[in-house]
Order: C-alpha cells, then structure tokens, then sequence
C-alpha cells in the first residue's frame, strides 16, 4: 500500500522505497531524535514521571487495538474493559492456582483474548452499528461478572495479588525497567498493526469499513476479516490487561468498569479515527489528563477544600473535553494536525477546488 | 403472589425508563446512553425542592417536573443539537459523555452520600397488603400507576396524528424529513423532553422508594436491555420487553442466585440478538441496496 | 431578471471548509418555467440544488459567497425544512423515500404548506391520481420498490408539500428509458396541472433538452454555456459531448475540450 503522494518532489522508484516505513532524510531524522529521546527519558526523570510514561505506553497499547478494531474495520465494540479483565484475570487464576511464569502466563491472556474474540466478535457476522455495539457491551458485563463471581468464590473480596514476573530468579520491580518492558510493548504493537494495516487485512478492512455490502461483492471474505479484527483486537487487549496485571501487582473487577471502555474510546476519538498516530496521542492525552486536573486543582486557593472533590472533577472534566472534541472536532486531534498541515500547504489560498488535484 | 408483585414493580421501573430510550432513538436513531444518568438528575433535582418548599411537597414535586422537563430540552438545544447529521457513533459517544458531565456535576453539587427525598418531602411509605399474603409499598404501587399513566399518554399522542408517523420517517432519514417540511429541531427537542420526563418521574420514584445515589446509573443502564428486547422504536416493544426482563430477573435472583441480578438484562438482551436483533416489535433496519 | 421566481447571483459554495464545489454562478428561473441544469460528473449542479433547497449540516457544507434569492427573499443556508414551507422542494438523487416506512406513510410524513389537513387529504387524492401505480402500492414498503417506482414516489411525496417550484436531482439516473419518459410526461402534465416551476438537473442531456424551455450547463463548478432548449440541441460543442454525434476523426480531448463563456445567444 503506497501512501498518498507528498506535495513536493518525492517519488518513489523502487518497490523497496514503496514498502519502507519511514521515506524522506527528515523523517528518518526525527523519528531517530524521538527513539533516542525516549531512550534517554528514563534517566532524567523522576520516579512519578516514570510511573506515568508507564501508564501511557500501557494505554497505548489497549488504544492500538480498539484503533484497529473501530477506527480501521469499522467494528465498534464497547466490551474493551472486559477483554482486559479476562487478560488479567488469566495471570491472576494462573498465578494463584498454579503459580505460572510470565511466560506462561502472557501467552495465555493472548489465547483467552484471542478465544474471547471469536465470542465478542461472532455478533458482527449478523449485526451492525448499534446492535454490535450493544452486543459487546452485554458480553463486557458477562465477563466482569464472571470475574466477579471468581472473585468471591475463591474469597478474593478485595482482589488478587500478583508477584512481580521473574526474570533469571530476579524480580522485576525496578521503574526503569517496567519503563523499557513497556515501551517494548507498545513499540512492538505499534509496529504489529502498522503491517497489518499495508497487508491484505488492512485493505480488506477498509473496504468493510467503507461499504459492506460492496467489499463482499468485491470477494473480501466479510465473515473472515472481521472475526480477525475481533481476535486480534482482542488478543492484544487481553495481552495489555495482562501487563497492566503485572505492573500494577494487583487485580479486581473494580478496576474495569464500563468508564475503563469509555476512556479507551475516548482515546480513540480524542486522537482521531482511522489513525495510529492518533490512537498514541489520544492515548497520551487521556492518561495524563487527571493528572493536570489535579495539578489545575491544586493551584487554585483554598486547595484542600478542592482534594476531596479531586474524583468528581476528573469526571466531569472528562466528559467535557470528550463533548468538546465530539461537538467542534470529530476528527480528533490528527484533524487538528492535518488542518493546520492544510492551512500552510494550501496558503495563500484558502480551499482547495473540487477539480484540482487531492493530496 | 409476592414474585408476582416484585415482576410487576420491576418491569414498571423498566419500562419508565426504558421509553426514554425508545423515545429518542424512534426519532433520531441515536441511543441516549445518559438516560440514567437524567433520571437520576431528576431525582436529586425533587431532593432539592422537597428541601426548598418545605411543607408544600406537591409544589416541590411540580417544580422538579418542569426543570426535568427543562433538563432535557436543553441537554438537547446546547448539546445534541450541534451533533445533527453527524455520525450515528459520534452522537451516542456524545451522550455518554455528557453521561459522564453530568455524573461529576452531581457529585459535585449533592455529594455522593446517599439521600432521602421521602423524607425531605415528609411523605411516608407504608406497606400496602395484598391480596395472597404479597405486599407492596406505597410508592412502588405509585410507580405502577405513573407507568399506565405515561404510557396512555404516550401512545394517544404518537398514534392519532400524523406525529408518530413523522418521528419514525424523521429517524429514517433526517435530511428527507426535514425537506418535506419536518422542524428536526422541533421533533428531536420534544423527543428529549419526553423522555428526560419520563426517566425522570422514574427516577423520583425510586429515589421516594428506596433512596438516592449514584447507583440509580446502573438501573438506567439495565433498563435499556428490555428496551432493545422489545424494539428500539416501539413504545409497546418497550412495555413487553420491559416485563420479559424484569420476570427473568425476579426469577432468577429468586430460584438461582441474587448475584446475577445485574447480569440477567444482559443475558436476555444476547439472547434476543441472536434470535432477531431488531426486538420483538422494532422496525427491521439495514435495507442494503448497492 | 426581477421578475425571476429564483434568482442565483455568483453562488459559492464551500465543503468541508476546504472544497469549493461551486464557484460563482449565476442564473435565473421563470415562473413556469422548465429549466435544465447540465453537465458531467462533478460539476456541482447537485451542490446547487442542494443549496438552494438548503443544507443540514451534513458534508459541512456551506453558501459562502453570492446570493439565492426566491421571490425577492434572500433564502443561502436556510434550513430545508424553512425553505419547503416556502415552496421550494427537493426530490433529491439518492435517499429519495422513507424505506422504512409504507407507501402511504410516506405520503402522510411531508408537512404540507398551510396546515389543513383537509387541505393534505385532497393532495394526497390528486397525487394518486397523477400516480396511480402508487395507489396499487399503498402498503409496500419503500425501500422494496422497484427504482421507477421509488422515483414516482419521491416525485409524488415533493409534491404533496404543494411546491411552487420543484428542484428534481438526476431524474434518469439507474432508470431505464422507458421508465424515464413515462417520468418525464408526468412532470410535464404535473407543470401543466399545478403550475409548478421545475428546475431539473440532468446528466443525461438528452432527457433535460426533451422537456426543458432553457439550460444552463456547468463544469468544475461554474457555468459554461446557456440558452434556450432549441439552441443547446443544435449547439456543436453539446452535440460533441453531451449528445453523442459522431465526428469521424479521433481528436484530443484536451484540444478539444475548450468552452468559452458565450454571450447571451438571444437575438
């Protein structure tokens, strides 16, 4: 799959530079300049900086698959929380029951992800929209239950304590090295749905996500594609609960609520459909959020007052900031950035005619 | 007797809310996920009058009616209206968030402590007995009768005049409607305005009944599985669909186990879909000619 | 000019705040006149119709120059709904019926001018008269009919909002022939009945020139040519292009393809 083709001289002249991720001198330059930003970040920052640049490669990783499953094959699912729990709690039965590794275990959450993705996804052969929507959402409050329902049985009220994985004997507690672990993973998913997205599939379900009904005609296996978004999506968010398992030591069906879904939606809205770039943005924004609200909060006078309302806030601030992009900016804030990359593309002219060419 | 009491309570509560849902989606295709979220607003808003008009609790009751009634009409002129012609997806997220707002400001205005308007308005609730040894409390008997009540209402206005046919063709196709004359603000405010009273006067009722806070959300979200039973668009769908549910839950809290009852709506909701997903009476969708 | 029922003065027209489909036209509709807008793929005739019938916030799209005014009245970025009340109605190109809802239902949901409903009764009586394939279809539901039938239905629930003037969008198109000029002598009998202004955009430039009294023909958003019916049919570049003469020799589209704004043709 080529991209579109850039406004000023580039051409592509070989199937190789057709195929290569990164093409200009300038993108290789700055995509060189993040990696060894985010490679120096870790010894310069403090340890809550740590901890939240952990969330966020965390977020990223459930926000690349929801991107995948919504904004590309056009499948909204509304169970998201619900295939995390069931990849956390994978490493929690496992670890209690029968003590596995993490490499036992990480498989695993994969494989019941992946298993639940046939299940959460077999309603999107006959349903669409709404419906499918609706549907996922029942089998979210299936699985919580589930959780739930192991949770009291077993006597885990309160919820189940992971220790660390082990690497070598060692346990693995270190900030920096959950940091590296994780950006790992969310380079590696990145990466994952990026050639999954040039390759057939990728085509395959962006027809589906244009017009049914044509891409069958087409001969894309309408059935085939979508159970494949459902499992790999899913796979891939039951591999995050599991992580978020392991990092946060600790799991309970409280922690995936039906605002766990909203806020992955969230991320994917906010950063802007049908975009990988912006499922890591949105992803950014939405982890750190709460935390500048509690920064905004507490520098207003009288801050104490303000501490107990802290929750209260976070949520009304939330769904404000979710209308606001919903109302004057669906596109999220890809649409932003291509907006403004239009503007100085197109100056000084203001549009673009109907009849002239399309970048 | 006493089940058949509680099956007959629940699907009342069910079905008050759950024709807020069918009520907007009849008319705008869009799913109102912050229905709950409303009705329990409605409900603290009665908390408030009934603290506000001490000793006139009919006065109280009255104001928190019109501001219900308020609520959703401008819910919908400086929200939903904005999403007009947009994206189906981007509506109902839309509603969810304002869900969200709303959750927050609740807290933020009442706290999230629980409750009493019953007290506040100082009405009592005494148990009513009936006939077969069952017994009921006042306000649940009350909540029966505002479900007959409403509905009436409803169903006389939606079939005698064109109205009901114009909802439906303005949930259809909005830009047709709106170029065969139809005011799509005028239809989707009114819309809003119904529903958020109705899930409204469910929402003081249960709060009169049992008492209020936050949880009323998840009663909100439960009731729109008979909702979808029954057929997004259809009012009757929704009284129907309303009793299914509510029987598969007394029934199953009582002879199964109390933890599923918050599962059971959902459980009946996947069974539905598998079996006809446009509901018992809901118009059949998705006509595909390429 | 004044005396126009609709008069459009260099009318831009703007999508998604980035695409001009429409770049300063200008033309003007008689009372009880046909009048036939023409052109290829893209030409913006569906973005007028639509702006003059009024835009829902839909593609964001807006009036961003020039002025469309009916009878006098100043009418860009109105809503539909406003503008069908003062009688100006779209049968538009696709999404043209309820199809969800039965025939009949679909003659009940249009809110007519002026409320009587007995008012609404007799028009509802006079539509089936002038379509009486439909009366046979009362309780077929839209979207399972035939496309010549769902055509006559759109035609026949425009006109039960009592029209002054109707704006048709690609009457022929996915139609066959046949089909198409039962379509077009009932437009003529509707014009010659109820007196209603039609302004019908056509791909099909054979179609439009049958029953139009003057055309316009646009491309890339402007209008390039106009005339009365009888001096588009025998105009050499409509004949090339839009009717299909032969011409022997294979030529450059390029060279070819070179329209000059002409002078008004009358006399």
């Amino acid at each position: 799959m080529s991209r579109a083709p850039r406004a000023s001289g580039y051409f592509r002249t070989s199937y190789a530079q057709d195929l290569a991720l990164v093409g200009t001198r300038l993108e290789r330059t700055s995509l060189g300049m993040f990696i060894l930003a985010l490679l120096a970040f870790p010894f310069m920052a403090s340890a809550f900086q740590l901890d939240l640049a952990c969330q966020v490669f965390l977020a990223c990783v459930g926000a690349l698959s929801l991107m995948l499953l919504t904004g590309y094959a056009g499948q909204i699912s509304l169970g998201h929380a619900g295939l995390m729990a069931a990849g956390a709690f994978t490493v929690g039965i496992l670890f209690r029951e029968t003590n596995a590794p993490f490499w036992i275990t990480l498989p695993s959450a994969a494989l019941v992800g992946a298993l639940l993705g046939i299940i959460f996804g077999l309603p999107s052969l006959r349903l669409r929209g709404l419906y499918l929507a609706v549907s996922t959402l029942a089998l979210h409050f299936v699985v919580i239950y589930l959780g739930g329902e192991y949770e009291s049985r077993r006597g885990f009220s309160t919820g189940i304590v992971i220790d660390p994985p082990t690497l070598g004997g060692v346990a693995i507690t270190d900030g920096r090295v959950w940091y590296f672990i994780l950006l790992t993973a969310a380079a590696t998913t990145l990466l994952l749905c990026v050639n999954l997205l040039r390759a057939r599939s990728g085509r395959a379900w962006r027809a589906i996500r244009a017009h049914e009904t044509v891409a069958e005609a087409l001969g894309i296996s309408i059935a085939g594609y979508k159970l494949l978004a459902f499992v790999i999506s899913s796979a891939i968010t039951a591999v995050a609960g599991a992580l978020f398992a392991y990092y946060r030591g600790f799991v309970s069906v409280e922690a995936f609520s039906l605002f766990l879904t909203i806020q992955y939606l969230a991320m994917v809205i906010i950063g802007g459909m049908g975009s990988l770039l912006g499922a890591l943005l949105g992803a950014t924004f939405v982890t750190i959020f709460p935390y500048i609200i509690e920064i905004g909060l507490l520098a207003l006078p009288g801050a104490q007052r303000y501490a107990s309302l802290l929750f209260a806030v976070n949520y009304a601030g939330f769904g404000l900031v979710m209308i606001l992009f919903l109302i004057f900016e669906p596109l999220g804030l890809v649409g932003i950035w291509h907006r403004i990359q239009s503007y100085f593309l197109l100056w000084p002219f203001k549009h673009r005619s109907a009849s002239g060419s399309r970048r | 007797m006493q089940l058949i009491v509680n099956i007959t309570v629940l699907a009342a509560i069910y079905a008050l809310l759950a024709c807020g849902y069918v009520l907007i989606y009849r008319v705008s295709r869009v799913l109102n996920m912050a229905h709950g979220e409303i009705a329990m607003l409605g409900a603290y808003l009665l908390y408030t009058t009934a603290s506000l008009f001490v000793g006139n609790p009919f006065t109280a009751i009255a104001v928190a009616v019109v501001m219900s009634l308020t609520v959703g009409v401008l819910v919908y002129v400086l929200l939903m209206r904005k999403m007009t012609g947009e994206m189906v997806l981007a509506a109902i997220l839309t509603t969810i968030a304002i869900g969200i707002l709303l959750r927050g400001l609740i807290v933020l205005i009442w706290s999230a402590a629980q409750q009493h308007p019953l007290e506040a308005l100082h009405f009592s609730n005494p148990s009513i007995g009936l006939f077969g040894g069952a017994r009921i409390s006042a306000c649940a008997a009350l909540m029966v009768v505002m479900t007959a009540v409403v509905y009436g209402g409803l169903f006389a206005f939606l079939r005698f005049g064109r109205w009901g046919v114009r909802m439906r063709a303005a949930g259809q196709n909005p830009l047709l409607a709106a170029q065969r004359g139809v005011n799509l603000n005028a239809v989707y405010a009114l819309a809003w305005a119904l529903s958020s009273l109705s899930g409204s006067i469910a929402g003081m009722l249960i709060a009169l009944d049992s008492g209020l806070d936050q949880t009323m959300v998840v009663i909100g979200l439960k009731a729109f599985a008979p909702a979808l039973v029954g057929g997004l668009d259809s009012l009757l769908g929704a009284l129907l669909g309303s009793l299914i549910v509510a029987a598969a839950e007394v029934l199953a809290i009582h002879y199964i186990d109390p933890l599923l009852s918050d599962v059971v709506p959902f459980l009946v909701l996947i069974a539905m879909l598998i079996v006809r997903p446009w509901g018992l009476f809901g118009t059949r969708e998705e006509l595909d000619r390429v | 000019m004044t005396s126009a029922l609709l008069a459009i003065e260099k009318l831009e027209v703007v999508y998604q705040r980035a695409i001009t489909a429409v770049q300063g036209i200008t033309l003007a509709v008689e009372a009880g006149q046909i009048v036939a807008l023409l052109g290829t793929n893209g030409a913006g005739k569906s973005t007028t119709l639509r702006a003059i019938s009024g835009f829902l916030g839909l593609d964001d799209a807006r009036v961003t120059e020039g002025a469309i005014s009916f009878k006098g009245t100043r009418i860009e970025n109105r809503p539909p709904h406003e503008n069908t009340r003062r009688g100006i109605v779209l049968v538009p190109e696709r999404d043209k019926v309820f199809p969800n809802l039965t025939v009949a239902e679909n003659l009940i949901a249009p809110v007519p001018r002026g409320t009587s409903l007995a008012e609404h009764r007799r028009r509802e009586a006079l539509v089936y008269q002038f379509f009486p394939r439909l009366g046979e279809l009362k309780t077929r539901i839209g979207g399972l009919l035939s496309g010549g039938e769902r055509q006559m239905l759109a035609l026949a629930s425009a006109i039960v909002c009592r029209p002054e003037l109707l704006l048709v969008d690609e009457l022929s198109l996915g139609l066959a022939p046949v089909v198409v000029e039962d379509l077009l002598r009932r437009l003529i009998e509707i014009r010659r009945e109820l007196g209603i202004t039609i302004l019908i955009v056509e791909q099909s430039a054979t179609v439009a020139l049958e029953i139009a009294d003057y055309g316009y023909v646009m491309e890339n958003g402007r209008i390039v040519l106009d005339g009365t019916a009888e001096r588009l049919r025998i105009h050499p570049d409509i004949q090339e292009f839009y009717l299909g003469s032969k011409s022997g020799e294979r030529r450059n589209y390029r060279d070819v393809k070179q329209y000059r704004r002409s002078r008004r043709w009358y006399g």
